[in-house]
């Protein structure tokens, strides 16, 4: 396509997209505003219905519970895939040294970084597990934790080097905390059906607002998006370290691998 | 926060366009981790402190560091010669 035929293309797109875009920005409530209806609804009612200080928690893993579960699969299967496209023989070895290919100078890491790592790493990791304990009372949850529960095992590899960082984490570690993350949430969505009531009806007793322990099957649902994100996001990591290793042996083309 | 926030929004303007306007690979997902990190503060500074969160591990940490790896594999390759 020729650069005169593209900015007509792109005018026209404008002129017909423009008026729109322009009568949405304008009905937007003014910056600032107060909360919106919605909000103010769920604020109403969810500390007593739920008894969760969280309402963030208790929209994604209670009202709209099927939706947050879609999403779990969504981040499982795009792990897979990535795993499943990434790993060759290199994802089985964890003797070798990354970043080792001829001709490449390694840089040996400087006593500063390696304590900085092993004093961060275990409080990123604490921290981790504290916004997941704590989902249903502050800011946070399943997935954040597990964030930065993943992160915290990357400081591992920052301070450890290559070799300590895969000996600390194993794979199947990982594809366990993984699918069994997921395979924890789906089941609080089918445990309830045995008792006869609704999928992910919230059975468990609701605790007291403002305790850790409130929001009955809310924390179990956290605990499983956790695992399974920091299992994920590390195997993720993981695969990807993979990639700039040599590996032991050539991947054979056609092999069945993995 | 009548000045934090327009501040704020200016910060993250200028670091996004700093992220298209770097050309260097290595330079740009050091660009993006900053503009995770603006946006990090931005989405505290409005009260939503979940996406905040998430924004500091995913945006700043996690992203950049694949596309680091990333463009570490591509690099380990044995140079070829140069014309």
């Amino acid at each position: 396509m020729s650069p005169r035929a593209r900015v007509a293309l792109l005018a026209l797109a404008a002129l017909i997209l423009l008026p729109g875009a322009a009568s949405v920005i304008a009905g937007l409530p003014p910056f600032g505003a107060t909360i919106a209806r919605y909000g103010e609804r769920i604020n109403a009612i969810t500390p007593e219905a739920r008894h969760v200080a969280n309402m963030v928690s208790a929209i994604n893993f209670d009202l709209r519970g099927l939706d947050t579960l879609g999403e779990e699969f969504m981040l499982l299967a795009a792990i897979t895939g990535t795993v499943i496209l990434l790993r060759g023989r290199r994802g089985e070895g964890k003797t070798g040294r990354a970043m080792r290919r001829p001709g490449r100078a390694v840089i040996p890491r400087s006593e500063a970084v390696v304590l900085a790592c092993r004093i961060a790493g275990p409080l990123t990791a604490l921290f981790g597990l504290y916004v997941v304990l704590h989902a249903t009372v502050t800011p946070g949850g399943g997935f954040q934790g597990g964030v930065i529960l993943a992160s915290g095992t990357l400081l591992i590899y920052l301070g450890e080097g290559y070799v300590g960082w895969r000996d600390a984490v194993r794979s199947p570690w990982l594809d366990a905390l993984e699918g069994g993350g997921a395979l924890l949430f789906a089941l609080c969505g089918l445990a309830p059906m045995l008792t006869g009531a609704a999928f992910m009806q919230n059975v468990l007793p609701l605790g007291t607002f403002r305790d850790p322990f409130s929001g009955g099957l809310m924390l179990v649902e956290n605990l499983g998006v956790a695992m399974a994100v920091a299992g994920g996001f590390t195997q993720l990591f993981l695969e990807f370290m993979e990639e700039t290793r040599e590996a032991d042996e050539p991947d054979e083309p056609g092999e069945e691998s993995a | 926060m009548t000045v934090i926030l327009p501040l704020l929004f200016l910060l993250t303007a200028a670091s996004g366009t700093a992220v298209v306007l770097v050309r260097d690979p290595t330079r740009q997902i050091f660009a993006i981790a900053v503009n995770g990190l603006v946006l990090t503060i931005l989405f505290d500074a409005l009260q939503a402190p979940d996406v905040a969160l998430s924004e500091l591990a995913v945006g700043s940490a996690a992203v950049p560091l694949l596309f680091l790896v990333a463009l570490m594999a591509v690099r380990t390759q044995p140079p070829e010669e140069k014309s």
